[in-house]
């Protein structure tokens, strides 16, 4: 969702600011305000953009992580290092090899 | 003497057996309690039950401790050994004997750790420690699940079988720790500080195990780690599965889950769910707005519908107050914008659809909503090619009234904008002059 200038609905808060939390509630309240029904015709329009991106932004975060699975392993000097593993996703199941030793 | 044959009252030997089990078996001071002695008459049966007596120097007592309890036992039964059995009291009726039914045995040396527990437990508390005011909310979307526990239990399993299973692009950073015996204190501990390092950028932490015996889980009551709970940046679930006692990382922790996986239900949320209640969302915002459009339009062919427009001179005739009236009334109704809803709106391919649908009362499904909803976004119909004009203030142009001959302007166009300024200026309908257009409404 790209940012947008001068937004003063609710937050006024852009894409990049809000957390899922607070766009979903935000969200909340645009239907909410929408089905009062007293809103005059240019509120009702940016509203209704401002759920539409709201309601994009929301979908995007909830497909922005990406599934991964990561095991801590000592490194070289002796810290530790979050590596990529393969995992079973029905089961659960991690491969034995990739366990590496305990912290 | 001979009173039974007076018919005096009797119990059967059946009877007052069942009456003593009963009242044995169904009080609380006989149920789910701990009684210390040593055993004696060790059986190990083939069964995998195993039976034996306790006994102290005036009295004794037989137990039972079966397999499906028993399975967890982790030390090894010896004779004279001392120990503190938790169960409860059975009547044995063929028998006519009561026993102990074992739940869980602890060497009796134990008594000495749970001392020791409850002490620390009470230090800990006047220091804070287990405060419920400082226990923080977990995030409502986690990106990324940090996990400290074994890496070949059953717990790191189930953790990362819930919580791909609920939120199935979630991200999980596993600290593989060693749980129990020597070197698991600082092991453990040593995971949730690794886990809690900012750039790993984890925000929200399950460390626990699976169950086991009261040794089994005891690195989680030892100071080191329960202060770790209580001193971690990232909020906390303790998932250490038990039956009797919760270790004291629940106290210290966010939250106590019961379960490694009753964690992760706790800490990952569903996404479809989350999906639903956003397309939830835009179809009550889609809806709203649709039923707005809808009664605008009513009104209007209300207003239209009048007397003063399908007859003006009978109208005439009649009081000039009532004439004044609707004027006023219609000229109200202009206010509200009505008819610009109607010309500017009604226009909208694709809105006339939505609307009618939702009069019909036809259900949509949400896939065909949300897509319709899109269309009717001014964006999108600026994009079809339609513009819109707006004045210096960036307010849009919504009658002929709001600009004046030389004033500038902007058109608003998929592509960019026109700067334009206003040459003339003439009143009246542009779509009411040709029958059939968009935005007459049938």
């Amino acid at each position: 969702m790209e940012k947008k200038k001068g937004q003063k609905a609710k937050t006024g808060k852009t894409g990049a600011e809000l957390d899922f939390e607070e766009a979903l509630r935000e969200l909340e309240e645009i239907a909410r305000d929408l089905e009062g029904g007293d809103m005059g015709l240019e509120e009702s329009i940016k509203n209704f953009e401002r759920g539409m991106e709201l309601a994009g932004l929301c979908h995007k975060k909830l497909q922005e992580a990406e599934k991964r699975i990561k095991i801590l392993q000592k490194a070289a000097d002796g810290s530790f290092e979050a590596k990529e593993i393969p995992a079973d996703h029905e089961t659960g199941e991690i491969d034995d090899d990739m366990q590496g030793s305990l912290l | 003497m001979d009173r039974a044959s007076q018919n005096e009252r009797f119990y059967t030997v059946t009877e007052i057996t069942k009456t003593l089990k009963s009242a044995i078996e169904n009080s609380e001071e006989f149920n789910r309690i701990w009684i210390k002695g040593e055993i004696y008459n060790l059986t190990l049966h083939s069964s995998g039950h195993i039976y034996f007596s306790l006994k102290d120097d005036n009295a004794v007592i037989s137990a039972v401790f079966f397999r499906s309890h028993n399975a967890r036992l982790s030390f090894k039964l010896e004779e004279g050994m001392s120990v503190l059995a938790f169960g409860s009291l059975t009547v044995f009726e063929k028998r006519g004997s009561y026993q102990v039914n074992v739940y869980q045995l602890r060497p009796e040396g134990i008594g000495e750790l749970q001392k020791r527990i409850e002490q620390l437990k009470k230090k800990l508390s006047e220091e804070g420690v287990f405060d419920t005011a400082r226990k923080r909310p977990l995030p409502f979307l986690p990106r990324r699940l940090g996990i400290v526990t074994s890496p070949t239990g059953a717990a790191v399993r189930d953790i990362v079988k819930v919580a791909l299973r609920r939120f199935p692009n979630i991200e999980i950073v596993i600290a593989p720790v060693q749980v129990q015996g020597n070197g698991a204190v600082g092991s453990i501990v040593r995971g949730i500080m690794e886990l809690n390092r900012p750039e790993l950028g984890i925000d929200v932490i399950i460390a626990g195990r699976g169950g086991g015996s009261f040794e089994d889980l005891m690195a989680f009551n030892e100071e080191p780690v329960v202060r770790a709970f209580y001193e971690s940046r990232v909020p906390i679930i303790s998932a250490v599965g038990h039956q009797i006692d919760h270790p004291l990382s629940d106290d210290a922790a966010d939250l106590a889950a019961p379960t490694p996986s009753a964690a992760a239900e706790v800490a990952v949320p569903q996404r479809l769910e989350l999906e639903d209640e956003i397309n939830y969302m835009t179809l009550r915002i889609n809806n709203a707005v649709a039923s707005f459009l809808r009664e605008s339009a009513m009104r209007v062919d209300a207003a239209a519908g009048r007397p003063v427009f399908r007859d003006p001179m009978t109208i005439v005739d009649e009081r000039s107050e009532l004439v004044a009236d609707m004027l006023s009334e219609i000229a109200e109704s202009l206010r509200r914008g009505v008819s610009e809803w109607r010309q500017r709106l009604l226009s909208v391919p694709g809105i006339r659809l939505l609307t009618e649908a939702i009069v019909n009362g036809k259900k949509h499904r949400f896939g065909l909503a949300v897509g319709a909803l899109e269309k009717m976004s001014p964006l999108a119909v600026i994009r079809r090619g339609y513009a819109v004009a707006l004045d210096e203030k960036k307010r849009a142009i919504r009658s002929v009234g709001d600009v004046d001959p030389g004033d500038p302007f902007t058109l608003v166009l998929k592509d960019g904008r026109l700067g334009c300024a206003v040459r003339t200026k003439e009143g009246g309908e542009y779509f009411g002059e040709k029958k059939g257009a968009e935005g007459k409404n049938g």
